[in-house]
């Protein structure tokens, strides 16, 4: 029972990095109603983007890490949306996701080919730590993922919701054409979803990065899984429902890895998907109808 | 000359998982499950032939019809979401595939050796071309049959009544469905022909590359076989034909002499190609 719970709680936590990437995901598809597939590779590159400035200042902070890749995930956002959606007509739905796959490609073999294919080292933080409670550990770096990512949601929350922008986010997400035509600018909205997922996707890979204690482009893939999974199940377009299915997929995952190991842990999840899309296919927290 | 043999093979069964894309795609729906009905088409057949001494042609077949099976049995609750929602409902089941191969153990003795799929060391001897002395070029040969046979079949949907009934799907759902189509016993029909053909080309692939493991099968695979129609447009089989002689050929092969560039070239060079022609590099005017 205890070794549950520990599997469930460390789960959990690291779950909270699934959820931003969910949310990166939602939100995108949420505006534009398009799939960006490079999102994740996006995040794990921008991840790489603070190991940089380690290499100019070796006795860089752990924050400074982390901010550089914060900021690098807005940069690269934007990057992706010019290259991959902005001179793409709508017309052809299949051209930008292509173009996703594309970039995602690109970003894994630029990382390759600067890195020559090694995993580094990132700056782990509160690794040493440990907080007990009687024979129930929590691990101090664990706790910090946990953190940073509820304080980045608790940002992106507000600023969806309390700000101007986040009411043209979200009108444009509910209409497009009628956004546009109360003098919405909805080109500039897509492109600052972009930089905004960009940010949080940014600082989730650095906390993957720092939770697990090294950075490799094989991180890529299977993360795309996982927060297209976390998506799905949360509902798409459901920022609420993103976060409590990255919980939910991130402690069903490691509760399954004590049990029946790490080869197999993935194969749960994808049963766990599926018995969402067949009993309950619209997610946690399905979207309201009739959107469009 | 063995080296270009070589790389029509793998055209040839590029070409056959790019067909299995293409004909799902004609309705609008993406799907990243290719590469799972490749996989089942290529443990069905390697296991035919190497444990139970099927000769290939009746094992091709059969690896046909489990993937087109699992297609169809994947369709009905898969396309009961919608667009994005199958993408990754779709790469959900391809991934849950792999994983399932990576754990699938089923040897047999065999002499000296143990044959048969060993989880993540995967398949190796499936030696019936080799065992029968079949050289480089019939095997090339033998596979262009296929390829060229399932071009002639989705040519021939495609002229037909079926393929009007498919693209009418694509362009629009709501038409479709109003004027007396069932779209469930569309979309599950194209992608029960779509697992059929994907598990064509994954017999074929597992016997000329001899092993297989569940690595050759991952997500990358899958966005492979939506990436051929997709990049040469859908306006017929020809594009999907031309755009993988444009990436294997061209990109993997032709830019081999720029060693590591190559893998950047090739990102960028798909992203580019959507930007310049966003119909596809061979497409019509609307896809």
């Amino acid at each position: 029972m205890l070794d549950f719970l520990q599997a469930a709680s460390d789960g959990v936590l690291f779950g909270t990095t699934y959820a931003l990437i969910g949310i990166g995901f939602t939100l995108v598809f949420g505006v534009m109603h398009k799939l960006n597939l490079a999102y994740a590779a996006a995040s794990i590159g921008a991840a790489y983007s603070g190991l940089i400035i380690l290499q100019a200042w070796t006795a860089a902070p752990a924050w400074a890490v982390f901010l550089a890749a914060f900021i690098a995930g807005g940069l690269i956002g934007w990057m992706v949306y010019l290259t991959c959606f902005h001179f793409i007509p709508l017309s052809h739905p299949l051209a930008p996701l292509m173009a996703t796959v594309g970039m995602l490609l690109l970003i894994d073999e630029i990382i390759v080919h600067m890195t020559d294919g090694m995993p580094q080292n990132y700056p782990a933080v509160y690794d040493d730590v440990m907080l007990r409670i009687g024979e129930f550990m929590v691990r101090g770096d664990l706790l910090l993922v946990g953190a940073v990512s509820v304080l980045c949601m608790i940002g992106l929350l507000a600023l969806l919701y309390r700000t101007r922008l986040g009411l043209a986010t979200r009108a444009v997400s509910q209409q497009a054409v009628a956004a546009q035509l109360c003098g919405i600018r909805v080109g500039q909205v897509n492109a600052m979803t972009f930089v905004i997922t960009g940010l949080v996707g940014g600082l989730a890979g650095a906390l993957i990065g720092a939770s697990v204690g090294a950075l490799s482009p094989l991180l890529t893939a299977p993360l795309t899984v996982k927060g297209l999974i976390v998506t799905v199940i949360g509902g798409l377009g459901s920022i609420p429902g993103a976060i409590v299915a990255g919980l939910l997929v991130g402690g069903f995952e490691n509760v399954f890895q004590l049990y029946r190991g790490v080869t197999e842990r993935d194969l749960y999840v994808m049963l766990l998907l599926f018995a969402f899309l067949v009993f309950r296919p619209g997610g946690i927290f399905a979207p309201r109808g009739g959107r469009d | 000359m063995e080296f270009y043999y070589g790389l029509a093979q793998t055209i040839g069964v590029h070409t056959l998982l790019g067909l299995s894309a293409y004909i799902v795609l004609l309705t609008g729906q993406v799907t990243m499950a290719q590469a799972a009905f490749f996989a089942i088409g290529a443990y069905t057949a390697g296991m035919l032939t190497v444990l139970a001494g099927w000769h290939l042609v009746p094992a091709i077949g059969a690896g046909a019809l489990t993937g087109a099976a699992t297609a169809c049995a994947v369709g009905f609750p898969a396309l009961r979401v919608k667009g994005l929602m199958l993408v990754v409902a779709t790469l959900a089941f391809g991934e849950g595939v792999r994983l399932f191969f990576f754990n699938f153990d089923y040897q047999v003795a065999r002499g000296e050796i143990r044959v048969g799929p060993l989880g993540g060391e995967g398949f190796r001897q499936i030696r019936f071309f080799q065992e029968n002395g079949w050289t480089t070029g019939e095997v090339m040969l033998f596979i262009w049959v296929f390829v060229l046979l399932a071009m002639a079949i989705l040519w021939w949907f495609d002229r037909s009544r079926y393929g009007a009934v498919l693209r009418a799907v694509g362009e629009d759902e709501l038409a479709a469905q109003s004027v007396g189509i069932n779209l469930t016993a569309v979309k599950v029909s194209a992608m029960t022909v779509g697992g059929a053909v994907a598990g064509v080309g994954g017999a074929l692939y597992a016997h000329y590359t001899t092993h297989i493991e569940h690595a050759n099968f991952g997500v990358l695979l899958a966005t492979f076989a939506i990436a051929y129609p997709i990049v040469g447009g859908l306006r017929n089989v020809f594009g999907t034909l031309a755009a993988v002689v444009f990436v294997q050929a061209l990109l993997v092969e032709g830019l081999r002499d720029l060693g590591d560039w190559r893998n950047l070239l090739f990102g960028a060079l798909i992203v580019l190609a959507m930007n310049l022609r966003p119909q596809g590099l061979f497409g019509g005017r609307r896809a």
